[in-house]
């Protein structure tokens, strides 16, 4: 039996540490251990709730906006605050984009070189590349020209031995089986994302006034002054510019990121057979269509077991299940305390002890629903979604199985979807859903501000008394909620239940692991000493740790290591 | 300093990384918005604190002429001390940077961006060692003293390759908003320099 530790796992946002244990050839225990302490409640804790969203976009070096509306979202809960129809749908534009960036990134830049054999592109005949490219899709860039242009990139780069950021990559790797064609595909459009994530990032800098760290958001609203006779505020030339964006993006998003996802989904189908780990899903309604947030364009949701029929709808943000079902474990978090304790008598002190696999080994609480762990994620957005015959979530679902099928024939089913390829597929799939609501939500601000409301912003009056509220968000990376105690408009305190908390939760007071570490239960590891396998599941969550500490190293210390004992 | 114009118009990215709640990890947002008071820029140069962005650095390096890079930056040269880098000089540790867990994702991006034909034409980094990144504890009193310096050292980089930058007579107060609660009446907010 071998013992491998990860330390740190890269391409991911923030720090992550994975031990599993490997015997005969597959893992059969794990740990997830995040290295870092986010500790952003105790900054919170006396300040002004109405600037809280400053400091909460903070939690996060690169989802920044996420928690700045779950923050206002918080804050508007507690007042029981109308939010106006203008300052929601901007909201939900800036959330597409940050959402579409996010899962480009994540899709090409921090996970496609798992699947993806860079070293093989020298091999590969761009015309035949070219031809499988074309006859997949319409998109404009896979042309025989294209292709052999970046070929060449690649060929000079092996040529010259200057492999930099590919030097470290598990390439000839057994478990990497894309033909030299598909890797050249892949790979010229990895480059080509980058073009497409920034047109991303372009949509949420001008709604949000720069990004990251958006400067729009108000507790009551956004701060987006609406005139249409105003070179300098909202105004039809502003709107021109956000419909020629995403009119230059959604391409990109569904003909080639959507394309691509179901081309390796039929290129590697034993990957629907790993990685389903925990079964339960949580889902949060996202998208508001109106003032009191009781209709919306993503649904929310609850199935349990792996039972896509026992689907429990919820129906918008003041689900009284949802709030009274979560807890927070610190029983392995090196937190003081112990077992569950909801999120409005949380706390942060922390309780470090070094990593200690039968007691405190990481700084992520162990969250629960019901005492149940959870899965979050696009996969759990779109599970609840399908279940619960969401028309948007059907469509672009069948369409992925449809496209895997004309590949080499293999049928999908819903139930495959509960995998490491699952998360994957899912991925590209809330994607294309995202691209298409994109559109429609930018018509409503417009049809809206035609109307003649140009509001966008309702004062918050504080009471003199406790309150208390909780902020949803479907995130990029799943459900995350705010929940905050506020007395004379001060935060009293301040819990964040975020998504990669669900996902890398450690075991529970009753031993019960969380959905990292239980994926990787039963993952194949061909060569201990270069666990790719195991990356690729728990890359298939797009983890995000909590961005810390961080310097620029011109000595060049290495500290990453794949220890196998 | 926002990124509202189409980034096409842009010729120069002026950019903090680190994490403000980590003490001196700071260092490139309080340098950053120190140049931002200070200095009177065209409208082609766009500075931004960017936190810790990893890998979704790169629409911000996308095209551009020049990039300043501000930063924490360990290195052999003195402590206490501004210095600045150009990217030759991280050249023969990028394959160590690649896997390194704190690393920002800069030279990631770069390499993205450059296979991409896309990449920015110069990158310098003007950097300080930290002595302390603590959680909560805002920067150190070295580092809030070196912030002038190395707003001094952005501008010069700029003037020298082109891009004006005029020292402000009266210069508006940083805004930086994460030091400790109550620090900013203290003698720790760096000093604005006003000349007569």
């Amino acid at each position: 039996m071998a013992r491998i530790s990860i330390d740190p796992v890269t391409r991911i946002e923030g720090h992550l540490r994975i031990d599993v244990e490997v015997d005969g050839g597959t893992v059969n225990k794990a740990w997830a251990s995040c290295t870092m302490w986010r500790g952003l409640e105790t900054i919170l804790r006396g300040r002004d709730a109405r600037e809280g969203w400053v400091f909460a976009q903070r939690f996060c070096g690169v989802c920044t906006t996420v928690h700045g509306i779950a923050s206002v979202r918080a804050v508007e809960d507690a007042l029981a605050l109308d939010i106006p129809p203008n300052a929601q749908y901007i909201r939900n534009l800036i959330l597409i984009g940050h959402a579409l960036h996010d899962h480009i990134v994540h899709f090409y830049h921090l996970s496609a070189l798992d699947w993806v054999d860079v070293m093989s592109i020298p091999k590969a005949d761009p015309a035949r590349a070219a031809s499988i490219a074309e006859s997949s899709s319409s998109w404009q860039g896979n042309s025989r020209r294209e292709l052999e242009a970046v070929q060449n990139k690649v060929k000079g780069i092996v040529a010259g031995g200057q492999l930099g950021i590919f030097s470290h990559g598990y390439w000839g790797h057994p478990a990497m089986r894309l033909s030299p064609e598909m890797n050249l595909i892949l790979f010229a459009h990895y480059l080509q994302a980058l073009e497409f994530q920034r047109k991303s990032c372009q949509v949420v800098a001008i709604l949000g006034g720069k990004t990251p760290h958006i400067q729009n958001l108000a507790v009551g609203g956004v701060m987006n002054a609406i005139n249409l006779n105003s070179l300098a505020t909202m105004n039809m030339d502003r709107l021109g510019m956000l419909q020629a964006i995403l009119e230059d993006l959604i391409p990109f998003v569904q003909q080639v990121f959507f394309v691509d996802t179901c081309l390796l989904a039929a290129s590697y189908p034993e990957y629907f057979h790993y990685g389903r780990g925990v079964a339960n899903y949580l889902a949060v309604p996202d998208l508001p269509l109106d003032a009191r947030g009781t209709k919306f364009d993503l649904p929310g949701g609850v199935i349990m077991n792996g039972d896509l029929a026992s689907v429990r709808s919820m129906e918008n943000w003041k689900d009284e299940p949802f709030r009274k079902a979560i807890t927070e474990d610190s029983t392995h978090a090196w937190y003081q305390g112990g077992g569950p304790v909801e999120p409005y008598k949380g706390e942060t002190t922390p309780d470090y002890t070094d990593f200690k696999e039968d007691a405190k080994y990481t700084w992520v609480k162990a969250p629960r629903y019901n005492g149940s762990p959870m899965q979050v994620g696009p996969l759990a957005n779109i599970l609840v979604g399908y279940a619960s015959g969401h028309a948007l979530t059907r469509k672009w679902t069948n369409a992925a199985f449809d496209r895997i099928s004309a590949v080499h024939g293999l049928k999908v089913v819903p139930n495959d979807m509960q995998s490491t390829m699952g998360r994957y597929l899912a991925r590209a799939i809330r994607s294309a859903m995202l691209s298409e609501l994109a559109l429609e939500h930018l018509q409503l601000l417009t049809t809206n501000i035609l109307n003649g409301d140009d509001t966008t912003y309702n004062a918050p009056q504080f009471p003199s008394g406790e309150i208390m509220g909780m902020g949803m968000h479907e995130a990029p990376r799943g459900a995350l909620s705010h929940w905050v105690v506020i007395n004379k408009g001060t935060f009293t305190n301040y819990q964040a239940v975020v998504p990669t908390t669900w996902n890398a939760s450690p075991r529970d007071q009753n031993g019960v692991p969380g959905p990292y570490e239980t994926s990787l239960i039963g993952n194949p590891v061909v060569d201990a000493e270069k666990p790719l396998e195991v990356l690729r599941t728990v890359h298939s969550f797009d983890p995000c740790m909590a961005c810390s500490c961080h310097t620029l190293d011109a000595t060049g210390k290495e500290i990453a290591q794949v220890k196998v004992q | 300093m926002n990124n509202v114009v189409p980034t096409e118009q842009r010729a120069v990215s002026v950019i903090g990384l680190g994490n403000v709640f980590l003490g001196d990890d700071g260092f490139g947002p309080l340098a950053v918005e120190t140049f931002r008071c200070q200095y009177e820029c065209g409208p082609e140069v766009e500075v931004l604190d960017l936190g810790t962005p990893g890998l979704d650095m790169a629409p911000y390096l996308y095209g551009r002429d020049l990039v300043v890079i501000v930063d924490a930056v360990h290195s052999d040269s003195p402590s206490r001390a501004v210095s600045v880098f150009c990217e030759d000089e991280f050249a023969s540790s990028r394959a160590c940077l690649r896997i390194t867990g704190h690393d920002p994702g800069l030279w990631d991006t770069l390499t993205h961006l450059r296979l991409a034909d896309c990449g920015p034409t110069e990158l310098i980094v003007v950097g300080a060692a930290p002595e302390s990144c603590v959680f909560g504890d805002g920067p150190s009193a070295a580092m809030l003293n070196l912030a002038a310096e190395a707003a001094a050292s952005i501008a010069q980089v700029l003037t020298r390759r082109g891009f004006p930058c005029i020292h402000r007579n009266v210069a508006p107060q940083p805004n930086l908003w994460w030091l400790p609660l109550g620090s900013m009446e203290g003698p720790s907010v760096p000093e604005v320099h006003v000349n007569a």
